[in-house]
């Protein structure tokens, strides 16, 4: 009798056991088993492909900005040390700007690899769609750094080979898919800053023809977001915070002169972000007007840079409410802040703050035609520069063009055998260099109504045009 | 896993005999043995089957006893225990010394069951009832501040509900703060002592579950700070464990209590830049405090009731918060030899609160950081003006936070034979918070965040929180003696199981007016779920020899759902020795008594752990929404050798009472070494991969701890104690394991790091000095101070006259830590930065160079509480009427611009490292002038 109840008292204990079974626990994360061979799943890893390329562009955007003559940073807590062109490996910018490109490339990889060929449904469009993610984001290693690391903790392979990189893979992006144009205007580019005069023209081309207005872009998710940048989870714009949407902080301020092309991003509503234009048909055409004065052909890039304005004139616009923003600054009356004033004896460079300006948010130019008919040999090549500045603001691509590379952060140099303190020290063009601190330099008189921009990037670049770190084509 | 649920059935299945006798009644007399006054209040325990009584007014008791032979225990705190075997004689008179070292007191934290402090080897400190009396306070935090010798409390902010940095021995992991684990009666209840994971940041303000904790009856608090005394708690028990034991009733004591306090709170001007911000943003506010109790018994079953209503309106325009709580417990002797206990409580915390610090949107915050401008040079229309819209946008702000909590223990008592125990406790604490942040276009234009006339920008954010933890433990104690020696063996097992389950929606384009979320162009839903169940079994023998010299050992096996594959159960053993040197012959021959009269020596070797993150083990992908559609992405690349964290501690110390006992000293010294510490060491960025929780740093804790308590007078009239701590922490990161050093909280270009050789959280930011031609040099990343102050303690002063008449005094202090001055930083950026701060030849240099000069000294000392009390005694009918004064947060002496406590900004993850340090837009806590009348009826 007692070991009948002993017996029962150890099955109820057994039973009340498991109704508080204090062993078991919900694991909410998702599992390999749960993403790779699931049907759809390409597509679903390629939508995180798209979003990891805006994560990787914050990496790279606002602290491209910063670095170059476009934007000052006066007031705030974006990337201090680079509007000096102050390059440290111990940036934490640095560390946020490889990790987001880096981590583009080993998700597109994944993508390749693990992802498309163990899911049932996919298909051409989305291996095509992997390789051009693949090819962009060695395009962009290549185009911000000098050499890097392409597998974790690997040797460092050169900007060079990153670029045939990228073109291979957009070739096999186009291969895939021939319809894939953004992978063929990704190779032109490609192609460009490999200095491959013609195959870049003949990409360049392929797009004009196939698409004369062609426009890609990313789009930012400023909902489903991580609080800060981390090259990992922060879809929101943040350039577009940068420009644009501060609170009581000041924004980054432009070079006076490119006033009426800001602010490329703003604020359209709580859950929607500006897109960031990657690729157009503009860069083609400015590809084909360099690729012409690069050959002489002084009257064939007159007209591509013709076409290339109207195209940016005819783009999109917006209105922005800037009446209760204005254009503060942190000392009042120490920049342009009207349509009277008159930079580098060019009117209509400033715009009035208020109500409604008007915004252009694919491209702009202050160019005109009678600019463009009166510019022959290097100063045609210093307007191809000047339209590549106000086309492209806030795209990240100035540096680029200036020559500037970043540098390896600290967590890579100290946890990769593999690279030398070299990795870690900039190698910046000696001409730019020696302007670092006046690249956002200008005089401002506030009575007379004038502005002058001390130094003249553009012509800087023309001027060394020779050398290694500009000017693909020469 | 079958194994364990096994072991925990033939545990269970251990209680199943009972032995009957024959009884008779035991009468006595209990006398003070230095003036030979009768002893009110002395607990009377028939120990063979654990049944009491306590004396009467007259010192007069009586108890029922079986059989010709009994043992009977005389207890009273402040006084040695008295153990008498009954032989046939039916009256026993007995006859109580003081103990100077309170070596009688039974301590359960840390012991499993109930021991004598006399016979451990490790430090607990207890805080009384009537110690707690002498303080009005809204939360435990607050309460035990300056309360607990070896602990310093720091409460983040003044706004309601808000998180607390609670420390002792030093940080010993860089994955969670400092924040003891914490029991109410034997259960497990939630010490988050920060924001939920998806909580509404509201500019940096933390909320705090330990500002909800039930606080009616409390009884005793006990707390152990970490080393060998939380051995047998593993899991999370390595910053050391606080427990809360409720008060129970006692029989024939039919009591009905009242309190009622009211008073003032006014903000905390000390710490401010522009004395105008006074004026311009507090706004002196009434509290009022209402509790009733009941309490009662007989020889069987005793209750308690207490309950109570607070409300505040705070220091500001906009803050408020009400309080109600309610306790019933109950105990009862169900069968001579089983007994049973419960306590259920409820509390209800309802509160509104402002922005602050770490956004543009805070009015205090902007006000300091000078975001309106230079309020000391403004007009008094531009100061009016700027009130007025002051107050429109505290009408407009609407920030509500709602806990509802209950807990629930329940404890068995069985005595299976005269030396045998076994204790079961059950229960759970759940707790469900909702924030809510209604950020109406209004509130927007109010702030000059939108132009006037927007009505597309509303958001509502409600953040929801359900949290509860089961847990139980199970305890057999075993007594046994023979010749000189006695022994105390213990076996049992723990268990726990926390869920915690959060959403947060947001909802976009809502219409000004709108409560609900449903009135909205989209809405936004997230959730979170940490789930985490530890359990353990624990061993533990404590032998005495002659009743001076003790071994205590203990050994806990503790599993943990978040370790990785590879591990199974870690052992954590511990060992120590406690010696009554005073109780040796040699001892008594050679020294003087009245010089030396009681002295205690110990030392042990322990070990304690933290568990890692849930699923920090696991390799997982994540499937974040994206422009409206499902993408994948990396999460967590997986490390299956992922375990807890081991804190060993050495400790050596004594107890020494001098001075006929008029002084009691403590000392000890510890060193904690904690390895396998828990890093997320930053990936190589190459990788792109996420950071992985690692088990490779190693912390060191060194410290003394050091404590004196006088009876300086005492006398028929006066009396007056004094009681003092210092302690001393060295903090240093011994090793990442050879990753760089990575940020855990602050700003990347002026922050809090980890880094081998620095204390962790050390400050680091860039130095620049000019050298001798003017020319700036810049130190990258320097060394910049700790957050947390190596020397703190507190001190309390209490008077008596007549018995009537009381005055306390409470406060601490702390030097040798830094902190930094971010509203200097924001004024900086407003071009109002302090005078002097930046040297003039480095005007024009980046202010990423500059962050040195905007760490500060932290040394403060701090008056936290004076109150006085007199006991009118029986008046008007009532009984035992006392009416109090009081006023927190009295007076501060601090060198820094700011507020060293209201520092918690950067707390960056749920429960996440806390050094505070970062001086950031936020109120003080505020000063408050109470009182109150207390009666019985």
């Amino acid at each position: 009798m007692k070991n009948k109840i002993i017996i029962s008292f150890l099955a109820l204990g057994l039973w009340a056991c498991e109704t508080i079974d204090p062993f078991e626990v919900v694991n909410p994360n998702l599992s390999s088993e749960s993403i790779i061979g699931q049907a759809n799943s390409s597509k679903t890893w390629l939508k995180g492909t798209e979003r990891q390329t805006a994560i990787a562009l914050n990496g790279v955007l606002t602290i491209s900005e910063i670095a170059s003559d476009n934007y000052e940073n006066t007031n705030t807590f974006f990337n201090q040390f680079l509007d000096k062109l102050d390059i440290r490996s111990v940036d934490p910018s640095m560390n946020i700007a490889f990790r987001g490109l880096s981590r583009l490339r080993e998700t597109a990889k994944f993508g390749l690899d693990q992802i498309g060929p163990n899911d049932p449904t996919y298909d051409d469009a989305s291996k095509s769609d992997f390789h051009f993610y693949l090819g962009l984001s060695y395009m962009m290693t290549g185009e911000y750094f000098d050499a890097t690391p392409i597998v974790e903790a690997g040797p460092a392979v050169s900007s060079a080979d990153q670029m045939q990189l990228a073109i291979d893979n957009f070739t096999e992006a186009i291969n895939a898919n021939p319809s894939n144009l953004k992978a063929v205007a990704g190779r032109a580019r490609a192609n460009y800053n490999a200095g491959n005069q013609v195959a870049a023209v003949a990409d360049a081309n392929t797009v004009l023809n196939t698409d004369p207005n062609f426009l890609f872009t990313i789009s930012f998710d400023p909902v489903n977001t991580s609080a800060s940048n981390d090259g990992l989870a922060y879809t929101k714009n943040e350039l577009q915070l940068a420009l644009q949407e501060r609170g009581s902080f000041d924004d980054l301020q432009p070079l006076p002169r490119l006033d009426f092309a800001d602010p490329k991003m703003a604020i359209i509503n709580a859950s929607t972000d500006s897109d960031v234009p990657v690729l157009k048909a503009e860069e083609m055409l400015l590809i084909l007007a360099e690729a012409n004065s690069a050959s002489g052909l002084d009257p064939l890039a007159q007209q591509n840079l013709r076409d290339c304005r109207i195209l940016a004139l005819s783009r999109t616009q917006g209105i922005l409410n800037e009446s209760t923003e204005g254009r503060t600054q942190k000392q009042p009356g120490s920049r342009p802040d009207t349509a009277a004033v008159v930079v580098d004896g060019r009117s209509g460079l400033v715009l009035n703050r208020d109500e409604n300006t008007i915004i252009s948010v694919i491209s702009t130019t202050s160019v005109t035609d009678a600019m463009i008919s009166a510019a022959v040999g290097d100063n045609l090549l210093e307007m191809i520069y000047l339209m590549r500045q106000e086309i492209f603001i806030a795209e990240g691509r100035r540096i680029i063009d200036m020559g500037v590379t970043f540098v390896m952060h600290d967590n890579e140099l100290l946890q990769n055998p593999n690279l030398t303190a070299a990795a870690g020290m900039p190698n910046t063009p000696p001409f730019i260099a020696a302007v670092a601190d006046q690249l956002d330099a200008f005089t401002y008189d506030p009575v007379a109504l004038t502005a002058t921009t001390t130094v003249n990037v553009n012509a800087l670049i023309v001027a060394n045009k020779a050398t290694d770190f500009v000017c693909p084509f020469h | 896993m079958k194994r364990q649920k096994l072991l925990w059935l033939s545990l269970f299945s251990l209680f199943s005999m009972s032995i009957w006798a024959q009884s008779r009644t035991i009468t006595g007399t209990v006398v003070n043995s230095d003036d030979n006054t009768s002893m009110p209040g002395v607990t009377v325990v028939n120990v063979a089957k654990n049944t009491g009584t306590v004396t009467d007014i007259n010192g007069k008791y009586s108890i029922k006893v079986d059989g010709p032979e009994a043992k009977l225990s005389f207890r009273f705190i402040g006084f040695s225990t008295v153990n008498k075997t009954v032989g046939a004689d039916n009256i026993v008179n007995v006859s109580m010394g003081t103990d100077a070292l309170n070596l009688s007191e039974v301590v359960v934290t840390g012991q499993g069951v109930g021991i004598d402090k006399k016979r451990i080897a490790t430090t607990v400190s207890t805080i009384t009832s009537e110690e707690l009396k002498t303080m009005p306070a809204t939360q435990l935090d607050q309460l035990i501040q300056s309360k607990l010798p070896n602990a310093q409390i720091k409460l983040s902010s003044g706004q309601p509900g808000t998180a607390s940095i609670i420390r002792s021995r030093g940080p010993v992991s860089a994955i969670t703060n400092t924040t003891p684990v914490i029991f109410i009666d034997g259960i497990r209840v939630d010490n988050l002592n920060s924001n939920p994971s998806l909580g509404i940041a509201t500019g940096g303000a933390q909320s705090s579950a330990i500002a909800d904790i039930p606080m009616e009856d409390i009884d005793r608090i006990e707390y152990i700070p970490g080393g060998a005394a939380t051995t047998l708690y593993g899991a999370d028990a390595a910053n050391g464990v606080l427990q809360i034991f409720t008060k129970r009733g006692k029989a024939g004591n039919n009591d009905v209590n009242f309190e009622i306090q009211t008073g003032a709170i006014t903000g905390t001007a000390d710490y401010l830049k522009y004395e105008e911000t006074k004026d311009l943003y507090f706004n002196t506010g009434l509290m009022q405090n209402y509790r009733l109790g009941f309490t009662g018994g007989d020889a069987k079953t005793n209750y308690s009731f207490s309950g109570n209503i607070y409300q505040d309106d705070s220091f500001n325009d906009i803050n408020s918060t009400i309080r109600r709580n309610l306790r019933t417990s109950l105990s009862s002797q169900i069968t001579e030899r089983l007994r049973y206990s419960t306590s259920f409580a409820l509390s209800n915390l309802e509160f509104t609160r402002d922005y602050n610090a770490n956004t543009s949107f805070a009015r205090f915050g902007t006000l300091e950081s000078g975001g309106y401008g230079d309020l000391s040079t403004m007009s008094n229309s531009t100061l009016d003006s700027l009130k007025d819209n002051l107050t429109v946008q505290g009408e407009n702000t609407d920030i509500t936070e709602n806990v509802t909590r209950f807990n629930f223990s329940n404890n068995f008592k069985y005595k299976i034979t005269d030396n045998l125990a076994a204790s079961v406790d059950i229960g759970i604490d759940s707790r469900n918070s909702v924030q809510r942040e209604g950020f109406s276009n209004a509130l927007q234009v109010s702030k000059g965040a939108a132009a006037p006339g927007t009505t597309d920008q509303g958001s509502i954010t409600v953040s929801e929180r359900n949290f509860n933890v089961i847990s139980g433990n199970f305890n057999l104690q075993h007594n046994y003696e023979k010749d000189d020696f006695s022994f105390i063996t213990t076996v049992g097992g723990q268990f726990f199981k926390e869920n915690d389950v959060q959403r947060r929606i947001v909802a976009n384009s809502v219409v000004d007016g709108s409560v609900s979320i449903n009135n909205s162009s989209s809405q936004q839903a997230t959730d979170f779920f940490r789930v985490v169940t530890s359990t353990g079994i624990i061993v533990a023998e404590n032998v005495g020899f002659r009743d001076k010299l003790f071994l205590d050992l203990g050994l806990r096996f503790d599993g943990n759902s978040a370790f990785g594959d590879e591990i199974g159960l870690i052992a954590l053993p511990k060992i120590g020795v406690a010696y009554v040197l005073s109780d040796a012959p040699f001892f008594a021959d050679n020294v003087n008594r009245d010089l030396i009269s009681a002295v205690k020596l110990r030392a042990n070797f322990g070990q304690s752990s933290i568990f890692p993150r849930p699923f920090a083990n696991d390799l997982t992908f994540s499937g974040p929404s994206y422009l409206g559609e499902l993408s994948f992405a990396f999460n967590n690349p997986g490390n299956p050798e992922l375990t807890s964290e081991i804190a060993t501690t050495y400790e050596a110390g004594a107890d020494i009472s001098v001075f006929k006992s008029k002084i009691n000293l403590g000392f000890t010294y510890y060193n904690t070494r904690t390895e396998g510490a828990l890093f997320t060491p930053p990936a190589n960025p190459s990788s792109g991969q996420n950071s992985q929780l690692r088990n490779v740093g190693v912390i060191a804790n060194n410290g003394l701890e050091l404590s004196a308590n006088a009876n300086l007078i005492k006398s028929s009239k006066h009396e007056l104690t004094f009681g003092v701590s210092y302690n001393y922490n060295q903090n240093v990161v011994e090793s990442t394991g050879g990753a760089p050093e990575f940020g855990v909280g602050g700003f990347a270009f002026l922050g809090s790091f980890v880094k081998a050789g620095q204390p962790l959280g050390y400050l680091r930011g860039n130095r620049t000095t000019v050298d001798g031609d003017g020319n700036p040099v810049v130190e990258n990343l320097a060394v910049l101070g700790s957050t947390f102050s190596p020397n703190f303690g507190s001190f309390n002063l209490n008077y008596t006259f007549n018995k009537k008449l009381s005055f306390f005094v409470n406060g601490d202090y702390q030097w040798g830590g830094s902190g930094v001055a971010v509203d200097d930083v924001l004024r900086y950026f407003n071009g109002l930065n302090d005078e002097g701060r930046i040297p003039d030849e480095l005007a024009s240099e980046s202010f990423f160079d500059l962050a040195s000069y905007w760490v500060e000294d932290t040394k403060y000392l701090k008056i936290r509480n004076i109150s006085a009390n007199y006991k009118l005694g029986n008046v008007y009918g009532f009984k035992n009427a006392t009416i109090g004064f009081s006023v927190l947060n009295a007076f501060n002496f601090v060198s820094a611009s700011f507020d060293p406590d209201v520092a918690g900004a950067g707390i960056s993850a749920q429960s996440g490292f806390a050094g505070g340090g970062f001086g950031f837009g936020t109120e003080s806590a505020p000063r408050m002038f109470i009182g109150s009348i207390k009666f019985s009826l």
